[in-house]
Protein backbone atom coordinates (compact mmCIF):
# COMPACT_ATOMS: atom_id res chain seq x y z
CA UNK A 1 0.00 0.00 0.00
CA UNK A 2 1.08 3.13 -1.13
CA UNK A 3 0.97 6.26 1.64
CA UNK A 4 -1.73 8.09 -0.55
CA UNK A 5 -3.74 5.08 -0.26
CA UNK A 6 -3.32 4.55 3.71
CA UNK A 7 -4.02 8.39 4.06
CA UNK A 8 -7.09 7.92 2.02
CA UNK A 9 -8.42 5.32 4.07
CA UNK A 10 -7.68 6.86 7.29
CA UNK A 11 -9.28 9.88 6.62
CA UNK A 12 -12.52 7.68 5.45
CA UNK A 13 -11.81 5.69 8.57
CA UNK A 14 -12.18 9.08 10.20
CA UNK A 15 -15.19 10.58 9.01
CA UNK A 16 -16.74 7.88 7.78
CA UNK A 17 -17.54 7.20 3.99
CA UNK A 18 -20.64 8.10 3.34
CA UNK A 19 -20.35 11.63 5.45
CA UNK A 20 -16.93 12.29 3.40
CA UNK A 21 -18.92 11.54 -0.05
CA UNK A 22 -21.78 13.89 1.25
CA UNK A 23 -19.49 16.37 1.92
CA UNK A 24 -17.28 16.50 -0.81
CA UNK A 25 -20.58 16.30 -3.14
CA UNK A 26 -22.12 19.22 -1.09
CA UNK A 27 -18.92 21.71 -1.42
CA UNK A 28 -18.84 21.25 -5.14
CA UNK A 29 -21.57 24.09 -5.57
CA UNK A 30 -19.77 25.95 -2.92
CA UNK A 31 -16.63 26.20 -4.69
CA UNK A 32 -18.26 26.44 -8.02
CA UNK A 33 -20.12 29.70 -6.49
CA UNK A 34 -17.15 31.14 -5.36
CA UNK A 35 -15.16 30.50 -8.48
CA UNK A 36 -17.88 32.33 -10.35
CA UNK A 37 -17.49 35.27 -7.87
CA UNK A 38 -13.51 34.87 -8.41
CA UNK A 39 -14.02 35.41 -11.68
CA UNK A 40 -17.19 38.12 -11.80
CA UNK A 41 -14.45 40.13 -9.66
CA UNK A 42 -11.23 39.66 -12.44
CA UNK A 43 -13.24 39.66 -15.73
CA UNK A 44 -15.89 42.64 -14.06
CA UNK A 45 -18.74 41.11 -15.77
CA UNK A 46 -20.66 43.11 -13.00
CA UNK A 47 -19.47 45.91 -11.45
CA UNK A 48 -18.44 45.84 -7.59
CA UNK A 49 -21.07 48.19 -7.30
CA UNK A 50 -23.53 44.94 -7.46
CA UNK A 51 -20.94 42.25 -6.38
CA UNK A 52 -17.94 43.40 -4.08
CA UNK A 53 -14.80 41.43 -4.33
CA UNK A 54 -14.84 38.83 -1.79
CA UNK A 55 -11.10 40.76 -0.32
CA UNK A 56 -13.27 43.62 0.13
CA UNK A 57 -16.05 41.71 2.25
CA UNK A 58 -13.13 40.53 5.18
CA UNK A 59 -11.39 44.01 4.55
CA UNK A 60 -15.29 45.48 6.02
CA UNK A 61 -14.65 43.52 8.94
CA UNK A 62 -11.81 45.16 9.87
CA UNK A 63 -12.60 48.40 8.93
CA UNK A 64 -15.90 48.17 10.59
CA UNK A 65 -13.68 47.01 13.83
CA UNK A 66 -11.08 49.63 13.09
CA UNK A 67 -11.48 51.38 16.42
CA UNK A 68 -12.00 47.73 18.36
CA UNK A 69 -9.38 47.43 21.27
CA UNK A 70 -9.07 43.54 21.39
CA UNK A 71 -11.77 40.86 22.96
CA UNK A 72 -12.50 43.28 25.90
CA UNK A 73 -13.85 46.02 23.45
CA UNK A 74 -15.88 43.40 22.15
CA UNK A 75 -17.72 42.26 25.35
CA UNK A 76 -18.27 45.27 26.64
CA UNK A 77 -19.76 46.45 23.51
CA UNK A 78 -17.04 49.50 22.92
CA UNK A 79 -19.03 51.44 20.31
CA UNK A 80 -15.15 51.06 18.26
CA UNK A 81 -16.41 48.06 17.54
CA UNK A 82 -19.62 48.48 15.15
CA UNK A 83 -19.20 45.15 13.46
CA UNK A 84 -19.48 42.40 16.90
CA UNK A 85 -22.12 45.29 18.57
CA UNK A 86 -23.79 44.83 15.71
CA UNK A 87 -24.06 40.86 15.94
CA UNK A 88 -23.88 41.14 19.88
CA UNK A 89 -26.86 43.39 19.77
CA UNK A 90 -29.25 41.17 17.36
CA UNK A 91 -27.91 37.72 19.62
CA UNK A 92 -28.48 39.79 22.46
CA UNK A 93 -32.12 40.72 21.94
CA UNK A 94 -32.94 36.77 20.72
CA UNK A 95 -31.73 35.78 24.14
CA UNK A 96 -33.52 38.20 25.96
CA UNK A 97 -36.94 37.24 24.04
CA UNK A 98 -36.35 33.41 24.55
CA UNK A 99 -35.77 34.53 28.19
CA UNK A 100 -38.97 36.43 28.46
CA UNK A 101 -41.45 34.60 26.10
CA UNK A 102 -40.78 30.80 26.87
CA UNK A 103 -41.31 30.56 30.37
CA UNK A 104 -44.70 32.50 29.64
CA UNK A 105 -45.45 30.98 26.29
CA UNK A 106 -45.91 27.42 27.48
CA UNK A 107 -47.07 28.23 31.21
CA UNK A 108 -49.95 29.82 29.54
CA UNK A 109 -50.43 27.53 26.77
CA UNK A 110 -50.83 24.82 29.58
CA UNK A 111 -52.93 26.59 31.86
CA UNK A 112 -55.02 27.25 28.87
CA UNK A 113 -54.80 24.07 27.47
CA UNK A 114 -55.64 22.42 30.87
CA UNK A 115 -59.43 23.25 30.50
CA UNK A 116 -61.39 22.54 27.00
CA UNK A 117 -63.80 25.52 27.42
CA UNK A 118 -61.08 27.94 27.98
CA UNK A 119 -58.83 26.73 25.19
CA UNK A 120 -61.67 26.73 22.94
CA UNK A 121 -62.04 30.49 23.23
CA UNK A 122 -58.59 31.10 23.30
CA UNK A 123 -57.70 29.45 20.43
CA UNK A 124 -59.05 31.36 17.82
CA UNK A 125 -57.27 34.36 19.27
CA UNK A 126 -54.00 32.43 18.80
CA UNK A 127 -54.55 32.10 15.60
CA UNK A 128 -55.60 36.00 14.74
CA UNK A 129 -52.61 36.71 17.14
CA UNK A 130 -50.58 34.66 15.00
CA UNK A 131 -51.54 35.92 11.66
CA UNK A 132 -50.64 39.28 12.90
CA UNK A 133 -47.18 38.23 14.72
CA UNK A 134 -44.22 39.39 13.24
CA UNK A 135 -43.69 42.10 11.29
CA UNK A 136 -47.37 44.11 11.22
CA UNK A 137 -46.85 45.25 14.66
CA UNK A 138 -43.79 47.35 13.85
CA UNK A 139 -45.64 50.56 12.86
CA UNK A 140 -47.50 50.46 15.72
CA UNK A 141 -44.26 49.55 17.80
CA UNK A 142 -43.15 52.65 16.26
CA UNK A 143 -45.52 54.59 17.76
CA UNK A 144 -45.78 53.04 21.00
CA UNK A 145 -42.11 52.54 21.83
CA UNK A 146 -40.43 54.36 19.38
CA UNK A 147 -37.49 53.50 16.77
CA UNK A 148 -34.82 51.37 18.88
CA UNK A 149 -34.45 48.66 20.76
CA UNK A 150 -37.64 48.06 22.45
CA UNK A 151 -39.39 48.24 19.64
CA UNK A 152 -37.46 45.21 17.68
CA UNK A 153 -37.51 43.27 21.09
CA UNK A 154 -41.34 43.81 21.20
CA UNK A 155 -41.52 42.27 18.06
CA UNK A 156 -39.82 39.42 18.68
CA UNK A 157 -41.39 38.75 21.91
CA UNK A 158 -44.77 38.91 20.49
CA UNK A 159 -43.63 36.54 17.55
CA UNK A 160 -41.91 34.14 19.71
CA UNK A 161 -44.97 34.29 22.46
CA UNK A 162 -47.78 33.54 20.67
CA UNK A 163 -46.14 30.54 18.03
CA UNK A 164 -45.17 28.85 21.50
CA UNK A 165 -48.25 29.74 22.91
CA UNK A 166 -50.54 27.83 20.35
CA UNK A 167 -48.34 25.12 20.18
CA UNK A 168 -48.34 24.13 24.06
CA UNK A 169 -51.78 24.91 24.07
CA UNK A 170 -52.69 22.16 20.55
CA UNK A 171 -50.27 19.63 22.34
CA UNK A 172 -51.73 19.69 25.65
CA UNK A 173 -54.89 19.36 24.15
CA UNK A 174 -53.79 16.41 22.36
CA UNK A 175 -52.38 14.04 25.16
CA UNK A 176 -55.70 12.08 26.01
CA UNK A 177 -57.80 12.23 28.96
CA UNK A 178 -57.31 8.74 29.78
CA UNK A 179 -53.81 9.29 31.16
CA UNK A 180 -54.65 12.27 32.81
CA UNK A 181 -57.82 10.24 35.01
CA UNK A 182 -55.36 6.98 35.60
CA UNK A 183 -52.76 9.83 37.24
CA UNK A 184 -56.31 11.31 39.09
CA UNK A 185 -57.39 7.98 40.05
CA UNK A 186 -54.09 6.74 41.56
CA UNK A 187 -54.10 9.94 43.67
CA UNK A 188 -52.22 12.25 41.93
CA UNK A 189 -52.65 16.37 42.36
CA UNK A 190 -53.14 18.71 39.55
CA UNK A 191 -49.72 19.75 39.42
CA UNK A 192 -48.67 16.09 39.13
CA UNK A 193 -50.45 16.14 36.30
CA UNK A 194 -49.39 19.36 34.79
CA UNK A 195 -45.49 17.95 35.36
CA UNK A 196 -46.49 14.32 34.87
CA UNK A 197 -48.25 14.38 31.91
CA UNK A 198 -49.68 17.57 30.10
CA UNK A 199 -46.12 18.75 30.26
CA UNK A 200 -44.14 15.41 28.55
CA UNK A 201 -46.95 14.86 26.91
CA UNK A 202 -47.20 18.14 24.74
CA UNK A 203 -43.30 18.48 24.50
CA UNK A 204 -42.75 17.87 20.97
CA UNK A 205 -45.37 20.09 20.55
CA UNK A 206 -43.57 22.53 22.00
CA UNK A 207 -40.10 21.90 20.98
CA UNK A 208 -41.47 22.26 17.28
CA UNK A 209 -43.02 25.67 18.49
CA UNK A 210 -39.87 26.87 19.83
CA UNK A 211 -37.94 25.83 16.23
CA UNK A 212 -40.66 27.53 14.27
CA UNK A 213 -41.01 30.63 16.32
CA UNK A 214 -37.28 31.04 16.03
CA UNK A 215 -37.42 30.63 12.47
CA UNK A 216 -40.46 33.30 12.29
CA UNK A 217 -38.80 35.40 15.29
CA UNK A 218 -35.28 35.74 13.43
CA UNK A 219 -36.91 36.69 9.72
CA UNK A 220 -39.46 39.53 11.84
CA UNK A 221 -35.97 40.35 14.02
CA UNK A 222 -34.10 41.41 10.74
CA UNK A 223 -37.21 42.66 9.51
CA UNK A 224 -37.51 44.90 12.14
CA UNK A 225 -34.52 45.82 13.12
CA UNK A 226 -34.54 47.49 9.38
CA UNK A 227 -37.75 49.62 9.54
CA UNK A 228 -37.61 50.24 13.47
CA UNK A 229 -34.11 49.45 14.76
CA UNK A 230 -31.29 51.68 15.36
CA UNK A 231 -28.88 48.49 16.20
CA UNK A 232 -28.12 44.94 14.83
CA UNK A 233 -27.62 42.87 11.77
CA UNK A 234 -30.88 44.25 10.16
CA UNK A 235 -30.47 47.55 10.69
CA UNK A 236 -26.42 47.42 9.67
CA UNK A 237 -27.45 46.16 6.11
CA UNK A 238 -30.42 47.94 5.52
CA UNK A 239 -28.22 51.58 6.41
CA UNK A 240 -25.22 49.76 4.11
CA UNK A 241 -27.32 49.30 1.24
CA UNK A 242 -29.16 52.54 1.59
CA UNK A 243 -25.01 54.11 1.70
CA UNK A 244 -24.07 51.72 -1.43
CA UNK A 245 -21.37 49.51 0.82
CA UNK A 246 -22.56 46.67 -0.44
CA UNK A 247 -19.85 45.18 0.66
CA UNK A 248 -20.92 45.19 3.90
CA UNK A 249 -24.58 44.17 2.89
CA UNK A 250 -23.08 41.21 1.96
CA UNK A 251 -20.70 40.36 5.04
CA UNK A 252 -24.07 41.43 7.09
CA UNK A 253 -26.15 38.78 5.36
CA UNK A 254 -23.97 36.12 5.14
CA UNK A 255 -23.29 36.91 9.31
CA UNK A 256 -27.39 36.41 9.18
CA UNK A 257 -26.95 33.31 7.30
CA UNK A 258 -24.28 31.26 9.23
CA UNK A 259 -25.86 32.35 12.68
CA UNK A 260 -29.16 30.89 11.56
CA UNK A 261 -27.96 28.00 10.07
CA UNK A 262 -25.57 27.10 13.26
CA UNK A 263 -28.69 27.66 15.52
CA UNK A 264 -30.98 25.35 13.68
CA UNK A 265 -28.58 22.76 12.51
CA UNK A 266 -27.22 22.06 15.98
CA UNK A 267 -29.43 23.20 18.47
CA UNK A 268 -32.82 23.17 17.28
CA UNK A 269 -32.83 20.18 15.09
CA UNK A 270 -31.37 17.80 17.52
CA UNK A 271 -33.08 19.05 20.69
CA UNK A 272 -36.56 18.45 18.58
CA UNK A 273 -35.19 14.82 17.08
CA UNK A 274 -34.64 14.01 20.56
CA UNK A 275 -38.13 15.68 22.20
CA UNK A 276 -39.65 13.52 19.45
CA UNK A 277 -37.59 9.93 20.10
CA UNK A 278 -37.90 10.54 23.90
CA UNK A 279 -41.58 11.62 24.24
CA UNK A 280 -42.91 11.55 21.36
CA UNK A 281 -45.57 9.08 20.18
CA UNK A 282 -47.67 9.05 23.05
CA UNK A 283 -49.51 5.78 23.40
CA UNK A 284 -52.89 6.70 22.07
CA UNK A 285 -55.76 4.35 23.73
CA UNK A 286 -58.21 3.26 20.74
CA UNK B 1 -99.96 26.45 22.42
CA UNK B 2 -99.88 22.34 21.84
CA UNK B 3 -100.79 22.11 18.51
CA UNK B 4 -97.77 23.32 16.34
CA UNK B 5 -97.81 22.37 12.70
CA UNK B 6 -94.24 20.27 11.33
CA UNK B 7 -93.73 23.51 8.60
CA UNK B 8 -93.39 25.91 11.49
CA UNK B 9 -91.71 23.27 13.73
CA UNK B 10 -88.83 22.04 11.26
CA UNK B 11 -86.78 25.42 11.44
CA UNK B 12 -86.58 25.96 14.61
CA UNK B 13 -85.10 22.31 15.26
CA UNK B 14 -82.20 23.15 12.49
CA UNK B 15 -81.90 26.36 14.14
CA UNK B 16 -80.92 24.87 17.44
CA UNK B 17 -78.80 22.63 15.71
CA UNK B 18 -76.63 25.20 14.37
CA UNK B 19 -76.69 27.10 17.96
CA UNK B 20 -75.87 23.97 19.80
CA UNK B 21 -72.98 23.51 17.36
CA UNK B 22 -72.26 26.89 17.80
CA UNK B 23 -72.11 27.06 21.05
CA UNK B 24 -70.32 23.52 21.95
CA UNK B 25 -67.57 24.76 19.63
CA UNK B 26 -67.11 27.99 22.44
CA UNK B 27 -68.84 30.57 20.06
CA UNK B 28 -70.20 32.34 23.23
CA UNK B 29 -67.30 32.06 25.33
CA UNK B 30 -65.47 33.60 22.29
CA UNK B 31 -67.77 35.86 21.54
CA UNK B 32 -68.24 37.44 25.12
CA UNK B 33 -63.81 37.41 25.09
CA UNK B 34 -63.99 39.53 21.96
CA UNK B 35 -66.54 41.77 23.27
CA UNK B 36 -64.68 42.14 26.44
CA UNK B 37 -61.08 42.63 24.54
CA UNK B 38 -63.05 45.51 22.42
CA UNK B 39 -64.56 46.74 26.11
CA UNK B 40 -61.19 46.89 27.56
CA UNK B 41 -59.54 48.59 24.64
CA UNK B 42 -62.14 51.62 24.53
CA UNK B 43 -61.47 51.92 28.20
CA UNK B 44 -58.09 52.20 27.96
CA UNK B 45 -58.30 54.35 24.98
CA UNK B 46 -60.43 56.85 27.04
CA UNK B 47 -57.85 56.62 30.06
CA UNK B 48 -54.67 57.14 28.42
CA UNK B 49 -54.15 60.71 27.44
CA UNK B 50 -53.88 61.01 23.37
CA UNK B 51 -55.24 58.40 22.64
CA UNK B 52 -55.88 59.37 18.91
CA UNK B 53 -51.66 58.78 18.71
CA UNK B 54 -51.12 55.82 21.25
CA UNK B 55 -54.50 53.73 20.84
CA UNK B 56 -57.37 54.81 19.11
CA UNK B 57 -61.11 53.17 20.19
CA UNK B 58 -62.33 50.71 18.26
CA UNK B 59 -65.24 52.98 16.70
CA UNK B 60 -62.20 55.23 15.50
CA UNK B 61 -60.55 52.46 13.74
CA UNK B 62 -63.99 51.16 12.15
CA UNK B 63 -64.68 54.81 11.08
CA UNK B 64 -61.35 55.08 9.72
CA UNK B 65 -61.87 52.72 7.14
CA UNK B 66 -65.07 54.30 5.56
CA UNK B 67 -63.03 57.41 4.81
CA UNK B 68 -60.59 55.47 3.16
CA UNK B 69 -63.41 53.26 1.26
CA UNK B 70 -64.82 56.15 -0.06
CA UNK B 71 -61.88 57.30 -1.72
CA UNK B 72 -61.07 53.67 -3.39
CA UNK B 73 -58.16 53.62 -1.62
CA UNK B 74 -58.49 50.59 0.73
CA UNK B 75 -59.80 48.29 -2.00
CA UNK B 76 -56.97 49.20 -4.59
CA UNK B 77 -54.22 48.21 -1.59
CA UNK B 78 -55.58 45.65 -1.12
CA UNK B 79 -55.85 44.11 -4.60
CA UNK B 80 -52.33 45.32 -4.96
CA UNK B 81 -51.19 42.88 -1.90
CA UNK B 82 -53.08 40.09 -2.79
CA UNK B 83 -51.84 40.38 -6.09
CA UNK B 84 -48.62 40.19 -5.10
CA UNK B 85 -49.04 37.44 -3.00
CA UNK B 86 -50.59 35.16 -5.64
CA UNK B 87 -48.44 35.90 -8.38
CA UNK B 88 -45.24 35.24 -6.15
CA UNK B 89 -46.68 31.62 -4.62
CA UNK B 90 -47.98 30.64 -7.84
CA UNK B 91 -44.35 31.51 -9.37
CA UNK B 92 -42.83 29.85 -6.18
CA UNK B 93 -44.73 27.00 -6.74
CA UNK B 94 -43.86 26.49 -10.21
CA UNK B 95 -40.57 26.40 -9.60
CA UNK B 96 -40.49 24.89 -6.36
CA UNK B 97 -42.45 21.81 -7.16
CA UNK B 98 -40.10 20.30 -10.25
CA UNK B 99 -37.02 21.75 -8.42
CA UNK B 100 -38.13 19.60 -5.37
CA UNK B 101 -38.80 16.52 -7.55
CA UNK B 102 -35.63 16.46 -9.27
CA UNK B 103 -33.58 16.76 -6.23
CA UNK B 104 -35.50 14.31 -4.54
CA UNK B 105 -35.57 11.99 -7.60
CA UNK B 106 -31.41 10.83 -7.16
CA UNK B 107 -29.65 10.89 -3.97
CA UNK B 108 -26.20 11.92 -5.81
CA UNK B 109 -27.86 15.09 -7.16
CA UNK B 110 -29.89 15.77 -3.51
CA UNK B 111 -26.69 15.51 -1.78
CA UNK B 112 -24.69 17.95 -3.91
CA UNK B 113 -27.33 20.94 -3.70
CA UNK B 114 -28.88 20.39 -0.66
CA UNK B 115 -26.35 21.94 1.83
CA UNK B 116 -26.13 25.00 -0.88
CA UNK B 117 -29.68 25.39 -0.81
CA UNK B 118 -30.10 24.60 3.44
CA UNK B 119 -27.47 27.88 3.06
CA UNK B 120 -29.33 30.17 1.11
CA UNK B 121 -32.82 28.95 2.69
CA UNK B 122 -31.41 30.11 6.10
CA UNK B 123 -30.75 33.78 4.24
CA UNK B 124 -34.28 34.98 5.22
CA UNK B 125 -36.08 36.57 2.01
CA UNK B 126 -35.95 39.82 3.94
CA UNK B 127 -32.38 40.14 4.54
CA UNK B 128 -31.50 40.07 1.24
CA UNK B 129 -33.65 42.79 0.34
CA UNK B 130 -31.08 45.23 0.33
CA UNK B 131 -28.79 43.51 -1.85
CA UNK B 132 -31.63 43.51 -4.39
CA UNK B 133 -32.75 47.61 -4.09
CA UNK B 134 -29.20 48.24 -5.06
CA UNK B 135 -29.30 45.99 -7.95
CA UNK B 136 -32.30 47.10 -8.84
CA UNK B 137 -33.76 50.16 -6.99
CA UNK B 138 -37.01 49.93 -5.41
CA UNK B 139 -39.12 48.51 -8.42
CA UNK B 140 -41.77 46.12 -8.77
CA UNK B 141 -39.71 43.58 -9.52
CA UNK B 142 -37.72 44.14 -6.70
CA UNK B 143 -40.57 43.05 -4.32
CA UNK B 144 -41.39 39.98 -6.41
CA UNK B 145 -38.00 39.11 -6.32
CA UNK B 146 -38.10 38.77 -2.54
CA UNK B 147 -41.61 37.02 -2.54
CA UNK B 148 -40.82 34.63 -5.02
CA UNK B 149 -37.40 33.77 -3.08
CA UNK B 150 -39.42 33.32 0.59
CA UNK B 151 -42.21 30.97 -0.85
CA UNK B 152 -39.75 28.87 -3.03
CA UNK B 153 -37.24 27.31 -0.24
CA UNK B 154 -40.27 25.68 2.22
CA UNK B 155 -41.64 24.20 -0.72
CA UNK B 156 -38.94 22.61 -2.51
CA UNK B 157 -37.60 21.37 0.89
CA UNK B 158 -41.37 19.99 1.51
CA UNK B 159 -41.61 18.31 -1.84
CA UNK B 160 -37.66 16.83 -1.44
CA UNK B 161 -38.98 15.12 2.00
CA UNK B 162 -42.01 14.44 0.02
CA UNK B 163 -40.12 12.22 -2.65
CA UNK B 164 -37.65 10.80 -0.06
CA UNK B 165 -40.83 9.33 1.80
CA UNK B 166 -42.31 7.34 -1.26
CA UNK B 167 -41.52 3.44 -0.36
CA UNK B 168 -38.82 2.37 -3.68
CA UNK B 169 -41.16 -0.70 -4.17
CA UNK B 170 -43.88 1.56 -5.30
CA UNK B 171 -40.99 3.09 -7.82
CA UNK B 172 -39.40 -0.31 -8.31
CA UNK B 173 -42.78 -2.10 -9.05
CA UNK B 174 -43.27 0.56 -12.06
CA UNK B 175 -40.04 0.34 -13.56
CA UNK B 176 -40.41 -3.60 -13.71
CA UNK B 177 -43.69 -3.60 -15.05
CA UNK B 178 -42.40 -1.41 -18.35
CA UNK B 179 -43.11 2.05 -17.50
CA UNK B 180 -40.89 5.22 -18.03
CA UNK B 181 -39.45 7.39 -16.20
CA UNK B 182 -41.27 10.17 -17.13
CA UNK B 183 -44.48 7.56 -15.59
CA UNK B 184 -42.94 7.27 -12.90
CA UNK B 185 -43.07 10.39 -11.97
CA UNK B 186 -46.48 11.46 -13.05
CA UNK B 187 -47.74 8.25 -11.32
CA UNK B 188 -45.96 7.36 -8.35
CA UNK B 189 -43.58 10.47 -7.14
CA UNK B 190 -46.12 13.16 -7.73
CA UNK B 191 -49.74 11.62 -6.37
CA UNK B 192 -46.94 9.95 -2.94
CA UNK B 193 -45.42 13.37 -2.46
CA UNK B 194 -48.71 15.39 -2.56
CA UNK B 195 -49.38 15.66 0.81
CA UNK B 196 -45.88 17.15 1.37
CA UNK B 197 -46.46 19.52 -1.17
CA UNK B 198 -49.67 20.83 0.06
CA UNK B 199 -47.69 21.45 3.38
CA UNK B 200 -45.13 23.10 1.92
CA UNK B 201 -47.04 25.13 -0.18
CA UNK B 202 -48.82 26.71 3.19
CA UNK B 203 -45.68 27.31 5.03
CA UNK B 204 -44.23 28.92 1.73
CA UNK B 205 -47.34 30.84 1.58
CA UNK B 206 -47.10 32.02 4.84
CA UNK B 207 -43.80 33.43 4.90
CA UNK B 208 -44.54 35.00 1.52
CA UNK B 209 -47.50 36.72 3.11
CA UNK B 210 -45.19 38.20 5.85
CA UNK B 211 -42.61 39.10 3.15
CA UNK B 212 -45.53 40.52 1.20
CA UNK B 213 -45.92 43.00 4.13
CA UNK B 214 -42.50 43.88 5.13
CA UNK B 215 -40.81 44.27 1.43
CA UNK B 216 -44.04 46.66 1.03
CA UNK B 217 -42.83 48.82 4.12
CA UNK B 218 -39.23 48.68 2.71
CA UNK B 219 -39.67 49.39 -1.10
CA UNK B 220 -42.03 51.45 -1.04
CA UNK B 221 -44.78 49.96 -3.13
CA UNK B 222 -48.72 50.76 -2.94
CA UNK B 223 -50.02 48.02 -0.66
CA UNK B 224 -51.39 47.36 3.29
CA UNK B 225 -47.73 46.77 4.16
CA UNK B 226 -47.10 50.56 2.63
CA UNK B 227 -50.74 51.52 3.98
CA UNK B 228 -49.91 51.03 7.70
CA UNK B 229 -45.99 52.23 7.20
CA UNK B 230 -46.96 56.05 5.90
CA UNK B 231 -49.94 55.78 8.33
CA UNK B 232 -47.97 55.58 11.19
CA UNK B 233 -45.72 58.59 9.46
CA UNK B 234 -48.11 60.73 8.86
CA UNK B 235 -49.80 60.30 12.93
CA UNK B 236 -53.25 58.16 11.75
CA UNK B 237 -52.59 55.15 14.71
CA UNK B 238 -56.04 54.48 13.65
CA UNK B 239 -55.13 53.62 9.97
CA UNK B 240 -52.30 51.53 11.02
CA UNK B 241 -54.39 49.30 13.53
CA UNK B 242 -56.78 49.15 10.69
CA UNK B 243 -54.77 47.66 8.43
CA UNK B 244 -52.99 45.35 11.14
CA UNK B 245 -56.30 44.16 11.54
CA UNK B 246 -56.99 43.70 8.28
CA UNK B 247 -53.70 41.66 7.55
CA UNK B 248 -54.34 39.36 10.63
CA UNK B 249 -58.48 38.70 9.00
CA UNK B 250 -57.12 38.10 5.53
CA UNK B 251 -54.48 35.94 6.25
CA UNK B 252 -56.75 34.09 9.10
CA UNK B 253 -59.54 33.76 5.71
CA UNK B 254 -56.70 33.04 3.19
CA UNK B 255 -55.73 30.05 5.38
CA UNK B 256 -59.16 28.88 6.67
CA UNK B 257 -60.76 29.59 3.61
CA UNK B 258 -58.45 27.83 0.99
CA UNK B 259 -54.81 26.57 1.75
CA UNK B 260 -56.42 24.34 4.91
CA UNK B 261 -59.06 22.76 3.17
CA UNK B 262 -56.47 21.75 0.42
CA UNK B 263 -53.94 20.35 2.57
CA UNK B 264 -56.67 18.33 4.20
CA UNK B 265 -58.09 17.00 0.36
CA UNK B 266 -54.70 15.91 -0.77
CA UNK B 267 -53.66 14.41 2.98
CA UNK B 268 -56.93 12.39 3.07
CA UNK B 269 -57.17 11.85 -0.89
CA UNK B 270 -53.25 10.86 -1.31
CA UNK B 271 -51.94 10.70 2.17
CA UNK B 272 -51.27 7.33 3.76
CA UNK B 273 -50.15 5.51 0.98
CA UNK B 274 -48.25 3.14 2.71
CA UNK B 275 -49.22 0.85 5.81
Amino acid sequence: MNPVQSLSIAVQKLFGRQRLRRIILGSIPFIMLLSLWRMNTVNEWLPPVFIPPMASIIEAISILQDECTGIGGILTMNPGCLFTNHVLSSLGRVGLALILGLPFGIAFGVLAGMNRRVSNVLEPIGVFANAISGIAWVPLAIVWFGIGAMTTLFILLNTIFWLVFFNTLLGVRSVPSVLENSVLTLGGSRWNIITQVYFPGALPSIVTGIRMSMGFGWRALIAAEMIGGDSGLGFMIFVSASEYKIEEVFLGVIVIALIWMFTDRSILVPIEKWTVQRWGMVWRPS
Amino acid sequence: MATTSPSVERPRVVRSARWRRFTKGGGVELLIMVLGILAFWSFLSSVIPNPSRYLPAPLTVLFSSSDMLWKGLLPNYLGQTLFRLVLGSVLGLAIGIPFGILLGLNRTVSDIFYPILNFFQSISGIAILPIIVVWWGNSEKTVFTVILYTAMFPITFNVLAGVRSIPRIYVNMLRSLGASRLQVVRDVILPGAMPYIATGARLGIAFAWRAVIAGEMLVGKRGLGWMIFTAQDTDHTDEVILGMVMIGVIWILIDRFALRPIEADTIQRWGLVQR
